[in-house]
């Protein structure tokens, strides 16, 4: 049972008392979006925009025209543009207030659920888009719709300014629209791009069980054409999303057998017609199961979580607190293989690792200057074990299937990466007695575990192995 | 321009009708054939790393970035100066380039060139494997797969335990800890957990208690060919180079996109290095999302374009050749008026090549692995077979 803290959440930290109902503990922190535990800055998207826009404004148009002969030049001038609009350091904060959710808040449950989420309407590696405002998104977008309805969540996250642009809905321009007609008396075409009416289809609601045809996916981009940011010289692509109806496609659409008119409001009707699709929630029901409880959901796993979506209507909180409770209820039976991100966030909270570096010392940071090395450390922590969470590299997001975590360079990095750990935990951790005390705190095993560790005499070996037990790695 | 698109075609008449007696491969069972793919990414510019000579439509498009002192192929390609590893394999009939060709993806971004780069597909992210699995699924290659990457790339998808090698900077803990985590993980039944713990375990013997290696592609390359020469190592190696994206000074020969392409050279070079003798048995391949177009923009650069070409390297190319069918440079017979064109779908060269060293019908791979699309078989004109 003891694994339940690690499975929903990441384990118990030295200070935290044992709960007396472990269940009532995890649902306890799904009702409301508490303030962010990140005491430092915390910058709205649209100022990270800003400096996105002056970096792609300042290097397209500027620098690239200036140094055309010098590639020496160029390269040093725009480094210096880099730093200039915080490029190297915005992601690394982002980390500071994503990861004190997990390790610092009175609400790691939560955390756990919002990295699922943001892995659901993933970001994915696209231009510059994780080191300016990927993590604003999963702030705005994603975190401060989880006491919300799904479908709340849903749309905002479809129009949102990163969704539209990374799936390149300013490209969707419908075939018979007034756009479409004066690209063609200048000789160009320019016509639908389906990806993001796609991604919506499969990855962000109803799923390719719903059996939906290319015809829909056609239909569906129809709809979403003329959704783009609005277009400036000097802001370039980073202008808020609006509905441009030049470039909408006329008509009635279907998609999935229901008729929508054209027009500004059709998308979001035809959001609300998805997520209220009963392949929506089992899609989301099979996902929360794989991602909590095993890579092979069953129906009575999926069910519990189907009612409740069922009788809330997508309330999140609600479907939430189902899913947990399921994985309560099979806890003893299956152990989920964990992702890096949840293996080191794991092992930082239990082993009391010093992860996040402080709030006043990350403030220290001015825009123009290159961060120095321990502002940095996170974001190249997170890409050295191989899970940069805004750095996905398909839309579909970070596997949460076993298979995809499992390569001998990933389980290195799990071998190397804890004996790096160890060395950043306060004295007061680096004692037996500690160890012991956690052990027996988070393991159904402790015994066991503790006869295998104690093979080796120096801590940071019984700490390495510790970290790398089946047991920790599958929770 | 001497050539026009037809010249390339004639004489290989007889060749095809040949091919149609469709005569059974027999699989060679004596040597081990491998197959390594290079990703470059950003769009290679086909034009600059072969430029066509004496074409006054390119010259005239791109009159900043024409390069000086290239290598003369034959009477209508030469080399970018910089790929002296490259010429060296040419020399040896080790070194053939397809051109005008590329995947058959003509809307120019990146984020879904490379995905199909690397699916073979045609809508973008409607395929969740890559081509690469899917043929050695076909050719069952479990386990044998190397990546040159951290993540495992979406190319190599499609079939599970390939291994990867990246290497990190840390040291690795002590072998008996190694082992130790071992016998837990066999003891607990996980079993993969076991197996990988016995590669990493092996690795860290070989690298002496497991200093940190370069991650550099050249080093990398010469590892990678270490371990495609034994016997019982992988059959595939799958390399990324990034970089060619080069909007703005992309110059001449040392420009930024040479220093993208001599990367890729230093890959050839270190492969063969580790190869050795097994070089003849090897077929390396290049892939990207798409070229250049063929004009310079404003910042002496060059816009995502549609056409590029392919280097491959290795014995088991039939000789030294630019082989390509043409499209020209006028106006007209560009792309959309702006890119050189694709007249051979690249997928066509990674059907034969994987059909070549994997000892499988072409017909099955074209089928199986990329739905039976219009493919052309390649193997005879391109390959030792």
């Amino acid at each position: 049972m003891k694994n339940f803290y690690r499975k929903v959440a990441f384990g118990l930290g030295p200070d935290e008392k044992v709960p007396s109902d472990p269940l009532e503990w995890a649902k306890d922190q799904l009702n409301e979006i508490p303030e962010f535990s990140w005491k430092g800055k915390i910058l709205p998207e649209k100022e990270l925009r800003n400096h996105y826009r002056d970096y792609v404004y300042g290097d397209r148009k500027v620098l690239r025209k200036k140094f055309k002969n010098d590639k020496d030049g160029y390269k040093r001038e725009k480094n210096k543009l880099r730093h200039a609009t915080g490029q190297k350091f915005w992601w690394n904060l982002e980390l500071c207030i994503r990861y004190s959710e997990a390790l610092k808040s009175e609400t790691p449950v939560l955390a756990k659920l919002w990295y699922f989420w943001g892995n659901h309407f993933a970001i994915s590696e696209k231009d510059f888009l994780a080191q300016y405002t990927t993590g604003a998104y999963q702030r705005e977008i994603i975190r401060a719709n989880m006491n919300q309805n799904f479908e709340k969540m849903a749309q905002e996250a479809t129009i949102g300014w990163s969704m539209i642009h990374h799936l390149d809905n300013e490209q969707n321009i419908g075939p018979k629209s007034q756009e479409a007609k004066w690209a063609r008396e200048k000789g160009k075409t320019k016509g639908v791009n389906e990806n993001h009416a796609r991604e919506l289809l499969e990855l962000h609601t109803v799923s390719p069980d719903c059996g939906y045809t290319q015809e829909d996916v056609i239909q569906m981009a129809y709809i979403m054409s003329g959704w783009r940011p609005k277009w400036g010289k000097k802001r370039l692509e980073t202008g808020d999303v609006h509905f441009n109806p030049d470039a909408h496609e006329p008509g009635t659409k279907i998609v999935l057998g229901k008729k929508y008119k054209r027009g500004r409001k059709s998308l979001s009707v035809a959001i609300t017609d998805l997520v209220n699709h009963p392949s929506c929630r089992k899609f989301i029901a099979m996902k929360l199961c794989r991602y909590l409880i095993t890579d092979n959901p069953t129906e009575e796993m999926m069910e519990p979580i189907i009612k409740a979506w069922e009788k809330s209507d997508g309330f999140l909180p609600e479907v939430h607190k189902a899913a947990i409770e399921v994985a309560f209820n099979y806890s003893d039976k299956y152990n989920k293989f964990q992702n890096p991100e949840n293996w080191l966030l794991q092992m930082s909270k239990m082993a009391d690792v010093d992860l996040i570096p402080s709030p006043s010392f990350m403030d220290l940071y001015q825009l123009g200057n290159k961060p120095i090395k321990d502002q940095r450390a996170l974001e190249r922590l997170m890409d050295e074990l191989g899970q940069h969470p805004y750095l996905a590299k398909q839309p579909n997001g970070w596997s949460d299937i076993s298979e995809d975590w499992m390569s001998p360079e990933l389980l290195i990095r799990r071998l190397v990466y804890a004996r790096e750990a160890y060395y950043k935990k306060s004295g007061k951790s680096q004692t037996t007695e500690f160890y012991e005390e956690m052990i027996e705190k988070n393991y159904d095993n402790p015994s066991e575990i503790l006869q295998i560790i104690n093979q080796y005499k120096e801590l940071v070996h019984k700490h390495v192995i510790l970290f790398n037990l089946p047991e920790t790695l599958k929770s | 321009m001497k050539i026009s698109r037809r010249n390339f075609l004639k004489g290989s008449a007889t060749t095809l009708f040949l091919a149609g007696f469709n005569f059974p491969v027999l699989a060679n069972t004596d040597k081990k054939k491998n197959l390594v793919v290079i990703m470059l990414r950003g769009g290679m510019d086909g034009l600059c790393a072969v430029p066509i000579i004496g074409d006054k439509n390119f010259e005239k498009r791109r009159k900043d970035l024409i390069l000086d002192e290239t290598i003369q192929l034959n009477s209508d390609f030469a080399l970018h100066p910089k790929l002296k590893n490259f010429h060296d394999l040419w020399q040896n009939d080790l070194g053939a380039i397809i051109h005008a060709t590329n995947i058959p993806y003509t809307k120019r971004s990146h984020f879904d060139g490379q995905n199909l780069m690397e699916t073979g597909g045609h809508i973008p992210y409607s395929i969740k494997t890559g081509w690469l699995g899917r043929g050695m699924k076909l050719a069952e290659l479990k386990g044998d797969g190397l990546a040159l990457a951290l993540p495992m790339p979406l190319l190599l998808r499609g079939i599970p335990s390939n291994d990867n090698f990246y290497p990190s900077k840390k040291r690795l803990p002590r072998t008996e800890l190694l082992q130790l985590l071992k016998s837990v993980y066999a003891d607990k039944s996980e079993h993969d957990l076991a197996n990988m713990m016995e590669i990493i375990a092996n690795r860290s013997m070989m690298n002496n208690g497991g200093n940190s290696m370069s991650r550099k592609n050249s080093s990398l390359a010469h590892k990678a060919g270490l371990e495609l020469k034994k016997i019982n190592g992988p059959r595939v190696a799958v390399f990324e180079v990034d970089g060619f994206d080069t909007h703005a000074a992309q110059g001449g020969v040392n420009g930024s996109h040479s220093d993208s392409l001599i990367e890729m050279d230093s890959i050839f070079k270190s492969l063969e290095k580790g190869l050795g003798s097994e070089i003849e048995n090897t077929l390396v391949l290049t892939l990207t999302e798409f070229g250049r177009t063929i004009k310079q923009n404003g910042g002496r650069g060059t816009e995502h374009g549609y056409g590029s070409a392919i280097f491959m390297a290795g014995g088991l190319l039939k000789k030294s050749q630019v082989y390509t069918d043409w499209p020209g440079l006028k106006r007209k017979e560009l792309f959309e008026g702006r890119d050189l064109n694709s007249t051979i779908d690249a997928r066509s060269v990674y059907a034969s090549a994987m059909s070549t060293v994997f000892d499988i019908d072409f017909k099955r791979i074209q089928k199986e692995v990329f739905w039976g699309d219009k493919l052309q078989d390649l193997s005879d004109k391109l390959f030792k077979i």
